[in-house]
């Protein structure tokens, strides 16, 4: 409105006032279920998203617990196998894909751009309905009899097996779309909203780094779509084209598969990438180290995805051509992958590193990322790949950079921007405990698994030969700890709302958009259109008179 | 343009028989709003390219394994049905572009009755695939009554693919063929009622004065999304009916 | 692929919440019963090494290696400047603010780029070593056919054997894969062989055994119920005891019974019968081949009359269009086991049919009947 003020990047909040945030500008429970506030469907994403990772979470350890006798604890093998595939179902179609873009993302990134919201609010508040009507479907395939076919659904098995395999498939078909319009929305905020003076190269990393997840979402997420419905139409009306019996090839089926679930997995990943490229930067009070190589390289590691699925299919039966092609290209994308975790480190020495938290979380993924990365290089090599595939060195592998480090991510970001969006600060004494516990527990419950996977046990295993015995208990009591850290920080932090304490306006210092804007946001993030006149991460620009005391 | 408290911008009507539009609140200009919007469409056709990029794949690959089911079934195809589909849709992507024109020059009456012979051709299309389907069904190559039918692995007889007349026995796995062109035209046929029905809301909008000069991007928007359906087809054409 | 009815969702809730007593591939010993566990090598990962895929295990350490350097390295540095660069105070200013070292990043993207690049040329190598089928191996071909959820491996001289393969030591083998059904995997880790086996083609896999003794073959590549049960035992040995085909040993007509049940028993299991037929009178996906408790529909296929001979049950059988009724004997097992779908038991689901046909010699049915009739009760 006042015209006449000099640009200033620095949006200064009106003291004392008791101030009218985004949380209580509207009352009701229609003005959530049909808001068009990014930072309130957020919140609903956190939610849901939330609760779909506490149930992926609890049939992971029936899992766990079943397999702590080598004829199974708990379930017949035909049970087990349902409980094994909800819980990669759940964690991936609900949670890993969509639970960064959908919550932090949808938080933070227009805050970031300096916008006023997503390009398409409407299309935001579909997305996130798209979201809830594919774990509806998730929890009526269960109830229909639920699914045996393990998360990738393979074919010829997933056509032939009398369980609920359509209904999944729809709820994937419908989730997958949720994922595009996210990622197309995403894509028209960067371009379209950023505020004046927020060149590309000024961007903040998250926001480069939800860029290229959002483009492989809208190219890669269209093909799990068609796939999704041609196993559909093969049950319902036997097109032929994967099954054997019909002169079909299973092999086509895996390839149709992969070639969206390897995107898939950067899908998951960049985002998390983004989370730790601004925490290690506002954590150490250091500009990033080497910000445009960690920009393209996301961009390079959203190509190079395009061109390695084959490498999940090594023992299939492939072309000597083709294990050259896609075992040489990715260990090429372990390249870009390696400048980000060196550049990250390198963010952080001689920094002023503050161990709260977040960084806790911060400093967990780099050291669990570094050996989840390691042990891809070790399964890119195609002589070593064929002794290992489907074995529990590549349960470890994955769960080595799916659960620890992008949940660990997605914690760590959580914890970063809990204050920004809630205006109340959790028990830090608390998280730090939670944090230890995580990082303790995760470690006993995966690393067991790479040894025991080297020597031969297979994956998706009901019951097992007893010489592995130690391993998976091992692995058992770890996942005890881990689900005991986790339940801890939800409970802290569902427990700030209520009870904590307030947070300061920048509550770790940051220097991006996000933390110019009042704490919480009012409902259009900023009363005035920022204008960008400082470098990204330029920490000169830190008041640090109207910075309080650090809680560490 | 108006500012009012709330900074919405509002772009006046150009005539009676019209409405002002008020640019979302989170835009800060019109041109914004309609540059967010033709590109969010735009990435939005990219998916759909990959979807039906899919279904092409598979295609080619069966087109390789078994290449005289294809040539044959191929055969079975009336190419002149498909060449009168082709050509109607060609030109209801004309109209559909004149449409967006009149539009764009506020001429209610001509975007109604472009739009409306769109429709029209989406009908016409529709029909003339109602032919088809129901002469592959007369001869057994797609028994629709049967389609979802269980398949009987003692005999390895498919349901719907009873074939009577035997054109397609002497080639292996004649089934293939039929069962990726249902696939293929059938989600393009749904396409193009989704289509139509995108330009009869459009046409709605259009009644009711909502679009002019000043704002036409939707019927813009649902116009490239006619081109896009168009598209598909003219890549649907050849390689099922010509192919022989 | 049979074709079960689906489960009561209510029911399936509550009853497959606890031990499902239905489960019959878990009543019985598992299929490695009895087998040792591999050697481990003396780095403690991998099974010692018993085929020529030596390259294998020389990548992989090499990998392992350059990993735990890389971690050491990421980890040491991070940690120590977590604790020597912490903030101890809320002002406290970093140390530098350097955002570039270009002699630095030059090195950690050429040094890694130059290793991964070995790491795939060895690998790729070592790949076509093991995907390229030497001649000798291609003269000592072996069929291993994988239907849910067992293995029956046929030797170069067409004699057959299930769940069980003996291998000639230091003689390179081909091995040509087939599925019976769905896809599933032929892993041999002593061997490190692995390779889908896909339906609808032929896959191959080779090697060269270069030590006698006891191996796993695990099934790896989801297969349905039983994936975790489709095991076989491979034994190499010398040429000499191979000689006698060890595997084709019958006991004969005039055997101990106990022997010629205990034949028939692994006849049960190796042919893959026990996925379906109980022998603890409990309903599966086929008829129990042992009566059940009193009450149960399970009759089973033998049972002791009161002179305590032992005669087959009735059943109810649908054949050539209508319902008759058929007393068990060793004809009707026989054609039943031939020609499954001629005789279809007629009860609740066992309508569905769908028994797989199975090759068994004579002398392999006489051994199998002789386990049944000693499962005769009553």
């Amino acid at each position: 409105m006042t015209t006449n003020t000099p640009p200033v990047d620095v949006q200064v909040a009106s003291p004392a006032s008791p101030r009218e945030d985004y949380l209580n500008c509207s009352k009701g429970i229609m003005s959530w279920l049909g808001t068009l506030d990014h930072k309130r469907i957020g919140i609903m994403y956190l939610i849901g998203v939330g609760l779909a990772f506490l149930s992926g979470g609890a049939f992971a350890l029936l899992v766990r617990l079943h397999l702590w006798e080598p004829e199974g604890m708990l379930f017949s093998n035909q049970t087990y196998n349902q409980i094994f595939t909800l819980h990669g179902a759940f964690m991936v179609f609900l949670f890993v894909i969509p639970a960064i873009p959908g919550s932090l993302g949808n938080m933070v990134l227009p805050l970031m751009v300096g916008a006023k919201d997503v390009a398409l609010p409407r299309l935001n508040l579909l997305s996130f309905y798209l979201w809830l009507t594919g774990a509806v479907l998730a929890a009526l395939a269960i109830i229909l009899g639920g699914f045996d076919t393990g998360w990738t659904f393979y074919a010829p098995y997933s056509l032939y097996t009398n369980q609920a395999v359509v209904t999944i498939g729809l709820a994937i078909f419908v989730l997958g779309f949720s994922s595009i319009f996210t990622g197309l929305n995403f894509i028209v905020t960067v371009h379209k909203l950023r505020a004046p003076g927020m060149t590309w190269f000024r961007l903040p990393l998250f926001v480069w780094a939800l860029y290229a997840t959002s483009l492989l979402q809208v190219l890669a997420t269209p093909v799990l779509g068609i796939t999704v419905l041609l196993v559909a139409f093969e049950r319902l009306y036997h097109i032929g084209i994967f099954d054997p019996r019909l002169g079909g090839d299973p092999v086509l089926f895996e390839h149709f598969f992969w070639f969206y679930s390897h995107p898939a997995v950067y899908i998951m990943v960049l985002p998390a990438f983004g989370i730790i490229s601004e925490l290690v930067t506002v954590h150490s009070r250091k500009p990033l180290f080497g910000y445009k190589l960690i920009a393209f390289s996301s961009l390079a590691i959203a190509i190079i995805s395009f061109l390695v699925w084959g490498h999940h299919m090594f023992t299939s039966g492939q072309s000597t051509y083709a294990m050259f092609a896609f075992s040489f290209l990715t260990f090429f994308v372990a390249i870009p992958t390696a400048i980000k975790e060196f550049s990250w480190v390198a963010t952080v020495w001689r920094g002023s590193v503050a161990l709260n938290s977040p960084m806790l979380y911060t400093l967990a993924f780099l050291i669990i990322f570094a050996i989840g990365g390691l042990t891809g290089v070790i399964l890119g090599a195609l002589n070593v790949d064929l002794h290992l595939h489907d074995t529990y060195f590549v349960v470890a592998h994955f769960h080595y950079v799916m659960m620890g480090s992008i949940a660990l991510a997605f914690f760590a970001g959580l914890h970063h921007w809990w204050p920004k969006m809630f205006g109340k600060m959790y028990n830090e004494t608390l998280a730090k405990i939670a944090a230890v516990t995580i990082f303790v527990g995760f470690n006993a419950t995966f690393l067991p698994q790479f040894i025991m996977g080297s020597r031969g046990m297979p994956r998706r295993y009901a019951t097992y030969v007893p010489e592995y015995a130690p391993y998976h208990q091992a692995s058992t009591i770890g996942a005890m700890i881990l689900g005991s850290g986790v339940a801890l920080m939800v409970v802290y932090l569902v427990a700030s709302l209520f009870t904590g304490k307030k947070a300061k306006e920048n509550q770790w210092g940051g220097v991006t958009l996000d933390w110019k804007c009042p704490t919480p946001p009012p409902h259009l993030n900023f009363d005035d259109e920022p204008k960008v006149i400082h470098e990204v991460y330029d920490y000169s620009t830190l008041d640090y008179e109207s910075l309080q005391r650090d809680a560490t | 343009m108006s500012h009012d408290d709330h900074h919405a911008v509002t772009i006046p009507a150009p005539g009676p028989e019209f409405v002002p539009h008020e640019v979302a609140h989170h835009f800060s200009t019109p041109v914004q709003e309609f540059q967010a919007g033709k590109l969010g469409f735009w990435l939005f056709l990219a998916t759909e390219i990959l979807l039906f990029g899919g279904l092409f794949a598979a295609y080619f690959y069966y087109h390789e394994m078994y290449p005289e089911t294809f040539v044959l079934g191929g055969k079975q195809l009336d190419w002149k049905l498909g060449a009168l589909n082709t050509s109607v849709l060609l030109l209801s992507s004309w109209t559909m572009a004149m449409g967006v024109r009149s539009a764009q020059t506020s001429q209610k009456k001509k975007t109604l009755t472009y739009l409306g012979l769109t429709v029209l051709g989406a009908v016409i299309f529709m029909c003339i695939k109602y032919i088809e389907y129901s002469a592959k069904n007369e001869h057994g190559l797609i028994e629709f009554g049967h389609l979802f039918d269980p398949y009987n692995e003692g005999t390895g007889q498919l349901a719907w693919f009873t074939d009577h007349d035997g054109v397609m026995a002497s080639v292996p796995h004649g089934h293939m063929f039929f069962a990726i062109y249902l696939t293929m035209t059938g989600i393009h046929g749904l396409h193009v009622v989704i289509g139509a029905g995108l330009i009869i809301w459009i046409m709605v909008g259009t009644a009711k004065g909502r679009f002019h000069a000043g704002y036409y991007m939707p019927v813009d928007l649902v116009g490239l999304y006619w081109h896009l359906v168009d598209l598909i087809w003219i890549f649907l054409f050849p390689l099922l009916y010509l192919v022989p | 692929m049979l074709a079960e009815p689906r489960p009561n969702p209510v029911a399936t809730v509550i009853t497959h919440l606890i031990q499902d007593p239905q489960g019959a591939s878990k009543q019985e010993p598992p299929p490695w019963d009895g087998m040792p566990a591999p050697e481990i090598d003396e780095f403690g990962q991998l099974p010692v090494l018993s085929s020529t895929f030596d390259h294998v295990d020389g990548l992989f350490y090499f990998t392992y290696a350059v990993c735990i350097f890389f971690f050491v390295l990421i980890t040491g540095v991070l940690l120590y400047s977590a604790v020597a660069h912490r903030r101890k105070t809320w002002d406290q200013k970093p140390l530098s603010n350097f955002t570039h070292n270009t002699p630095l990043e030059v090195i950690w993207t050429i040094v890694p780029l130059i290793i991964v690049m070995v790491m795939f040329a060895w690998g790729f190598k070592g790949a076509l070593d093991m995907t390229t089928v030497p001649q000798a191996a291609k003269q000592n071909t072996y069929k291993a056919s994988a239907k849910q959820w067992a293995w029956t491996f046929t030797y170069p001289d067409g004699t057959q054997s299930y769940s069980e393969v003996w291998f000639e030591v230091d003689k390179p083998v081909q091995v040509v894969i087939e599925s019976q059904d769905v896809l599933h995997a032929f892993f041999l880790p002593s061997m490190r062989v692995k390779r889908d086996v896909v339906p609808g083609r032929f896959g191959t896999v080779w090697f060269t055994p270069t030590r006698t003794g006891d191996f796993h073959l695990f099934c790896a590549e989801y297969c349905g119920k039983s994936h975790s049960r489709m095991y076989a035992k491979v034994h190499v040995v010398d040429s000499e005891t191979f000689a006698k085909q060890p595997w084709n040993i019958v006991p004969e007509a005039d055997a101990p019974i106990e022997d010629r049940v205990a034949y028939g028993k692994q006849l049960w299991k190796g042919a893959g019968c026990y996925a379906c037929h109980s022998i603890e009178g409990i309903e599966n996906t086929g008829p129990s081949w042992k009566a059940g408790p009193a009450g149960s529909t399970e009759m089973g296929l033998f049972a002791k009359n009161e002179a305590g001979e032992i005669v087959g049950t009735e059943r109810v059988v649908f054949e050539d269009g209508e319902e008759k009724t058929v007393t068990v004997d060793e004809d009707y097992i026989k054609e039943s086991i031939a020609y499954p779908a001629k005789k279809i038991v007629w009860r609740g689901r066992y309508k569905n049919g769908g028994m797989p046909a199975a090759q068994l010699s004579d002398d392999k049915l006489s051994c199998l009947i002789d386990f049944m009739k000693s499962l005769a009760e009553n």
